[in-house]
């Protein structure tokens, strides 16, 4: 009885090392690669990048709405709020003042355009 | 003994299966950083949209290049120029695909050598930790494009310089421009299909243009084409096979010559038989 006490303890504990080896191979060494990804999982400096793309675009086009389709593929906010943010970071990692003011300009177009103040 | 040592590894082989199981398939690591080029298709062609759109306002070749290296394209100058022809396939506008048929082509004169290379400098850095530092990012497009995440290197593209003016705006072929048929030629070749009417759209510096739309009319009958389809003969070929005994008029844009009166030829072979030839029409802007 005690031997086959000890033999379930035996199981139980390799059971939970395996477990502790798949889970940190699974997450950490050898973790799923991702592609087909949407553009709301990219790194913020990608986006705020991608933000400032957009707003070198309208400094020439001067279309919020085309602007504003551009930021949308950001999805889950408005593209205001998307440029917003994307002026935080540039404003708060160096970004040149000149791609600074571009971007300013598209935050204003876009509060404009969309009524939110 | 040996029963417990079987039953011990097979436990641990089950655990490790769980533990797989569990971070691969039932909850894999969530992805909050990624990069441009691990994005879906269709979001990797609006990236690229954007990135021209971006160039067509700025010129700045060198950011636009270290802006298309994040998508990882084997070949950017190809996979541009096949964007526009489905932007184009799509419905979307054309001053659009456009942009980005104009970054094609000033990445191509860049790399052939035929505008001035830039004067900036941009380095792309990459490293193989997925943690972000925050870093000063792009810079002004006067002076430099800096995308970098830490400080371990394995990747670098730099074009230095001492003086950074802004680079000129690369001279864009405006696709909407007329052409000239610079060429009709009948081609007796037994080794291409029957009928094959070949046609090759060039700018007034002889480079071939892809994404212009070709329309061939006969009698009850039209269709639409584009340049560009086929890379692997030419960014500004098209073709379409024709059918004996009917005639063919083709056109590009408003304003462009029309080869009109075109019919499949027939041809002679060495050995005194005949086939069916083809055409090839060339088009130029002027």
């Amino acid at each position: 009885m005690k031997t086959g006490r000890s033999l379930w303890v035996f199981i139980i504990l390799a059971l939970a090392a395996g477990i502790g080896l798949g889970l940190a191979y699974g997450w950490f060494i050898d973790p799923v690669d991702f592609f087909d990804l949407t553009p709301d999982t990219l790194r913020a400096d990608y986006k705020a990048d991608y933000v400032l793309m957009t707003a070198e675009a309208y400094r020439l086009e001067q279309d919020p709405g085309l602007a504003a389709r551009r930021l949308a593929i950001f999805g889950t906010q408005s593209p205001s709020a998307i440029a917003a943010n994307g002026l935080t970071y540039a404003r708060a990692n160096g970004f040149a003042d000149s791609d600074i003011a571009l971007i300013q300009e598209l935050v204003t177009a876009l509060q404009a355009w969309s009524g939110i103040q | 003994m040996r029963r417990v040592l079987w039953s011990v590894l097979l436990a641990l082989l089950a655990g490790v299966g769980l533990g797989l199981a569990y971070s691969w398939v039932l909850s894999p690591l969530r992805v909050t950083n990624s990069e441009p080029i691990a994005l879906r298709g269709d979001f990797k062609d609006q990236y690229r949209s954007s990135i021209a759109a971006a160039y067509a306002a700025t010129g700045n070749l060198p950011r636009a290049q270290a802006r298309l290296a994040l998508l990882g394209d084997t070949d950017p100058i190809e996979a541009l120029n096949a964007q526009a022809q489905r932007m184009l396939a799509s419905g979307q506008s054309f001053e659009q695909a456009d942009k980005v048929v104009a970054l094609a082509v000033a990445l191509g004169e860049n790399l052939n050598g035929d505008a001035p290379i830039p004067t900036s400098t941009f380095v792309v850095v990459k490293n193989d930790e997925r943690t972000f530092t925050a870093t000063p990012l792009p810079t002004s497009p006067d002076t430099s494009v800096l995308l970098t995440e830490t400080p371990q290197a394995i990747e670098t593209q730099p074009i230095i310089s001492e003086s950074t003016p802004r680079p000129t705006q690369t001279s864009i072929p405006t696709l909407g421009a007329p052409f000239t048929l610079t060429g009709q030629d009948t081609i007796c070749d037994s080794n291409l299909p029957d009928g094959l009417l070949q046609v090759v759209v060039l700018n007034s510096n002889r480079r071939q243009l892809a994404g212009v739309g070709i329309v061939i009319a006969w009698d009850g009958g039209e269709e639409q084409f584009f340049t560009g389809l086929k890379p692997e003969i030419g960014n500004g070929y098209a073709d379409f096979i024709m059918t004996p005994d009917t005639t063919y008029t083709v056109k590009l844009g408003p304003g462009s010559d029309i080869a009109s009166g075109l019919t499949v030829p027939t041809c002679q072979a060495s050995g005194g038989e005949s086939f069916f030839g083809g055409i090839k029409l060339t088009f130029q802007q002027p």
